[in-house]
């Protein structure tokens, strides 16, 4: 009998030490070690950058209806939360969906505006500015939601944006209805140069109001989602 | 008299499998196009394809009465952490299975109309079948997610309170 109690501490698992103290940190972690403006969100579907990332300045161009072209930069997204999707307007499905999507998401913290704390700007920004001018590339997206921002600028600029965000995209050519892959641009021949279709990553990007890159919504982009993940983000932020 | 029970059953038997032969036709319903900003440079179309034959039942083009420069079969893909527009050459329809067409997926791509038809409007689209037939259906202009979460069922209850924008 002695020897089967006695037998316990001699088949003690050295780990077990080392787990409970981990675990004894992790929660003296949790419950002290957190700077509140350092508190993470717990949200649903969006992901938090570990440490927001600063982002370049940009000169991108948005032509308000009925105004004439201005600047979109840095200083526009400036105090505010804003939400990035990059797209074309010759995009016939997941660019018409992201745009729905958060239209009805502005519709509804329109309807319960204390759903968040502040309501975010909308910008779609197009990596087609070969084919897509700022005019009616604004008039486009006012059609889903009036208080969407559609910018664009010099290929360079929006590159380098959709760059630093982490975002992708590629221009893809068709040639009697096969792709076609092309070393440079220079190769490109000339009846083919707008015959292209542009793959490109369909996240939703969240600048915070320091104009830093915050967190992001990936697909699905289910509005109430959202709102509820953005009242989150909002709350935690200092 | 067995004789004629058995002559009875492989007649049913006969007037079965003439009838599945023949029915090379898909049952079409939900059919919908976006709505699109008037200036749109591209529509996409949408709709349940049904194959109760047993062949498959391939589409090979699509044409539409709304003066548009083209029509093309698409299908979005995720891969490469892009969402991908692939051309397609075909959409086929498996035996005893269905093929829907909608946003995220295959869907029949209208490029360049010369004017966007409205919410409520009814498009005229006719599908070109592989064994030189073709059926035409009628799609309605909606916005939208909406026939898309019909169509899936929604039983999450996730999208079902989600409202409709204006779509002004």
């Amino acid at each position: 009998m002695n020897t089967a109690i006695f037998k316990k501490p001699i088949n003690f698992d050295p780990l077990l030490l080392i787990r409970l103290v981990g675990l004894l940190l992790i929660i003296t972690g949790l419950t002290t070690g957190c700077n509140p403006s350092d508190k993470k969100a717990v949200t649903e579907s969006a992901t938090l950058l570990p440490k927001a990332k600063q982002i370049e300045n940009f000169n991108l161009i948005h032509h308000a209806q009925g105004q004439s072209s201005g600047k979109f930069n840095k200083e526009s997204i400036m105090d505010n939360w804003s939400m990035f999707f990059f797209g074309y307007t010759r995009c016939p499905d997941i660019c018409p969906t992201a745009l729905y999507m958060m239209s009805t998401m502005m519709r509804q913290i329109e309807d319960n505006p204390t759903a968040v704390k502040q309501i975010p700007q909308i910008i779609f920004v197009s990596v087609d500015p070969q084919q897509d001018k700022p005019e009616a590339l604004q008039e486009f997206v006012s059609f889903f939601h009036p208080a969407i921002i559609g910018t664009t600028g010099e290929q360079s600029v929006v590159d380098k944006l959709v760059r630093e965000v982490g975002a992708i995209y590629q221009r893809v050519y068709y040639l009697n209805e096969n792709v076609v892959v092309f070393e440079n641009q220079d190769s490109i021949p000339e009846q083919l140069k707008n015959a292209y279709l542009i793959d490109h990553s369909a996240a939703i990007y969240l600048f915070n109001p320091d104009g830093d890159l915050h967190a992001i919504f990936p697909m699905p982009h289910e509005p109430e989602v959202m709102i509820r993940d953005l009242a989150a983000i909002q709350q935690a932020w200092h | 008299m067995k004789t004629s029970i058995f002559a009875a059953i492989g007649a049913l038997f006969l007037m079965f499998a003439t009838f599945s032969a023949n029915a090379t036709s898909l049952l079409i319903s939900d059919a919908w196009v976006r709505a699109a900003p008037p200036n749109a440079p591209a529509l996409a179309a949408f709709m349940k394809l049904e194959n109760p034959s047993a062949i498959e039942i391939t589409i090979v083009s699509a044409s539409t009465t709304l003066p548009v420069n083209r029509v093309e079969l698409h299908r979005t893909i995720k891969a490469d952490g892009m969402m991908k527009m692939v051309l397609q050459k075909t959409i086929p329809v498996p035996a005893h299975s269905s093929t829907v067409l909608k946003p995220g997926s295959w869907h029949i791509m209208l490029i360049k109309p010369e004017t966007v038809p409205v919410i409520g409007e009814s498009v005229q689209l006719t599908l070109q079948l592989s064994d030189g037939s073709s059926q035409t259906v009628t799609a309605i202009v909606e916005k939208g997610e909406m026939k898309n979460k019909k169509m899936m069922g929604c039983g999450s209850g996730k999208c079902g309170s989600g409202k409709c924008g204006s779509g002004k």
